[in-house]
């Protein structure tokens, strides 16, 4: 064989692989820029009586952005996959925005659904809430809004048939985060309950710091909850026990310098703090009325 | 550098050194430092009558309020005088509004400064409007002087979308700026076809957003009518008073502390980290100007 030959063999066999490489491609594509079938299905031939479909757009992780810009951020955090959005349109009504969500795991769907609860419902989904024309509620993987503002009697009435037919083709209900089974029943005010993967949503209720000194991370499970005349409790539960020693360690450093032994300290603004640690989890009470209430709520837990 | 940790704690035992920053992230009262140096002149203009009973904003008091905000803010004697001390004839303004569909910059807003401009001397084929597209926008890539103009509303990232975040469309991809949170989103002013040009901020206070809730952080249940205007040249300060005032009436509206989640803490950073101006109480003149009823500073 010639050097020519032998060239022209390379380059033949060269195009050939780029052709089947980029086929390949193509070929995956519209996996990664179309829903996933189970998706797909809940909005399938969805119509709203006297509103119009408008349009349906999907995104995935690359380009939520585009869709809530900086907002994205939250939905990341949560661990989102895809999104199917559709917008319904009718005269003088304000348009309907339907918004799923597949946060890939029910614990997602959930924390994404308590990030923002402030009157917790179970008429839709397993936990739905209704403010001034959006309502929202999650299901199994799912996270739905529906949105329609300003709020009308007859957009209101509408959000909530839709909520009606997606909330049925979930067919099965998803579990909770695991963590949520160490807090105490007693004195728990529902709605207040964050479940969350990001230090960003520490602050929630309390102002703790603007850094990660507990080290949360997608790695971890956290979790805030208000007690009535308690204070608030946040659960973290690390991979290892070592990772929530470093936690503990830090909390000492920074909340309880002065009494690294008892670790429940009277801080300047006159309330009590304090934490345990029990293996992987960490427990802490902040904004406790007394020392007493520290203590109820710490040995609460199991 | 290893980054400095500042809690709770710190915010509540130490009467100096932290308290510009327990200010912007908690509802804890402001303690007032020692006065130095100059002071970034803010002015705070309200008009009850500025929303009607249907919260249709009146173009016409938009107007006026604008005008008085301006004139007391350079301290001219008249609103003309005022707009020429801020915008030169031969300038090309660029108006970075912000087009977020459920709070926009007020259409008459914008026409207010418009022709405030236009009676600096400047020809209308000289000034743009624009937001999401100023990267294209020749009047942008031209632009010799910035007017930066947004309402004040909660943010899941960045806590607060303020004046500061508003410059975040100066870049190709915004996203390389939401690290920590947003922290360091006064970088931005500092790029060199940024920094120095902008000659006016105007925060619209007219119904803030205090509270987001679902995928696009609007509920009209969340927003007040406050009916005003925060007008300053140093964006820091601008955007530190709306958020004091943001962070009291989500005190005022819960009845009990509920802290930004994440914290606004970009403000406090482009006064500590990047001196792009001040974000501390004690070095800003505040100036309160129209309706005071509820006015939460």
């Amino acid at each position: 064989m010639n050097y020519l030959s032998f060239l022209n063999k390379l380059l033949i066999a060269s195009a050939v692989i780029l052709i089947l490489t980029l086929f390949m491609n193509l070929q995956g594509q519209p996996e990664m820029n179309q829903p996933h079938p189970d998706m797909q299905r809940l909005l399938h031939d969805l119509t709203v009586e006297n509103w119009e479909l408008f349009e349906e757009n999907y995104y995935n992780r690359d380009n939520l952005f585009d869709y809530i810009n900086g907002g994205a951020e939250l939905y990341l955090s949560y661990g989102f996959q895809g999104l199917i959005t559709r917008l319904y349109q009718r005269g003088e009504q304000p348009d309907i925005i339907v918004d799923v969500f597949d946060m890939g795991t029910s614990p997602n769907a959930y924390g994404i659904f308590s990030h923002s609860c402030e009157q917790l419902s179970n008429e839709i989904g397993q936990g739905s809430q209704y403010t001034m024309g959006l309502l929202q509620f999650w299901k199994n993987r799912y996270y739905v809004s529906i949105l329609a503002s300003p709020e009308t009697d007859e957009s209101k009435e509408t959000i909530f048939k839709i909520a009606r037919v997606i909330e049925k083709r979930i067919e099965t209900e998803g579990a909770l985060p695991t963590i949520l089974d160490y807090l105490p029943k007693e004195k728990l005010l529902p709605a207040s309950i964050r479940y969350f993967k990001h230090h960003a949503w520490q602050n929630t209720y309390y102002f703790i710091t603007a850094e990660n000194i507990f080290n949360i991370t997608s790695n971890t499970e956290a979790v805030l909850a208000k007690y009535q005349d308690l204070g608030i409790l946040m659960l973290i539960e690390y991979p290892r026990e070592e990772d929530a020693s470093v936690a503990q360690d830090n909390f000492i450093r920074y909340f309880a310098p002065e009494d690294p032994i008892k670790k429940v300290v009277r801080i300047e603004d006159g309330t009590w703090t304090g934490e345990r640690l029990s293996g992987n989890l960490l427990i802490i009470v902040f904004d406790a009325p007394e020392e007493a209430a520290v203590h109820e709520l710490l040995n609460a837990i199991e | 550098m290893k980054k400095k940790i500042i809690t709770r704690r710190d915010f509540l035992k130490d009467s100096a050194s932290f308290a510009l920053a327990g200010s912007l992230m908690t509802q804890l009262p402001v303690k007032m430092l020692a006065e130095e140096g100059r002071k970034s002149r803010v002015v705070l203009i309200r008009h009850q009558d500025v929303l009607d009973k249907d919260q249709k904003l009146q173009e016409e008091i938009v107007s006026e309020m604008l005008d008085q905000a301006v004139t007391t803010l350079t301290g001219a004697s008249d609103v003309k005088k005022a707009w020429k001390q801020l915008i030169n004839p031969t300038d090309i303004v660029g108006i970075k509004s912000n087009i977020w569909h459920y709070l926009p910059t007020p259409p008459a807003l914008e026409s207010a400064i418009v022709s405030g401009v236009r009676s600096a001397g400047v020809v209308e084929k000289n000034i743009g409007i624009d937001d999401r597209g100023i990267l294209r926008n020749p009047i942008f890539k031209n632009a010799t002087a910035l007017i930066n103009v947004r309402p004040l509303r909660t943010h899941y990232w960045s806590g607060v979308g303020t004046l500061l975040k508003n410059y975040i469309m100066f870049v190709e991809k915004p996203s390389d700026y939401h690290d920590d949170t947003c922290a360091d989103l006064a970088k931005i002013w500092k790029l060199p076809h940024i920094e120095g040009k902008t000659r006016l901020n105007i925060l619209v206070m007219f119904t803030p957003l205090f509270h987001s809730i679902g995928p696009h952080a609007f509920n009209a249940q969340y927003t007040w009518a406050y009916r005003g205007l925060l007008v300053g040249l140093d964006p820091v300060a601008v955007d530190a008073t709306g958020l004091r005032i943001l962070l009291a009436r989500r005190q005022e509206y819960f009845q009990e502390e509920r802290p930004l989640a994440p914290p606004a803490k970009h403000i406090y950073l482009a006064d500590s980290r990047h001196h792009l101006g001040t974000a501390d109480p004690a070095k800003i003149d505040l100036i309160k100007l129209g309706w005071q009823d509820g006015a939460l500073i």
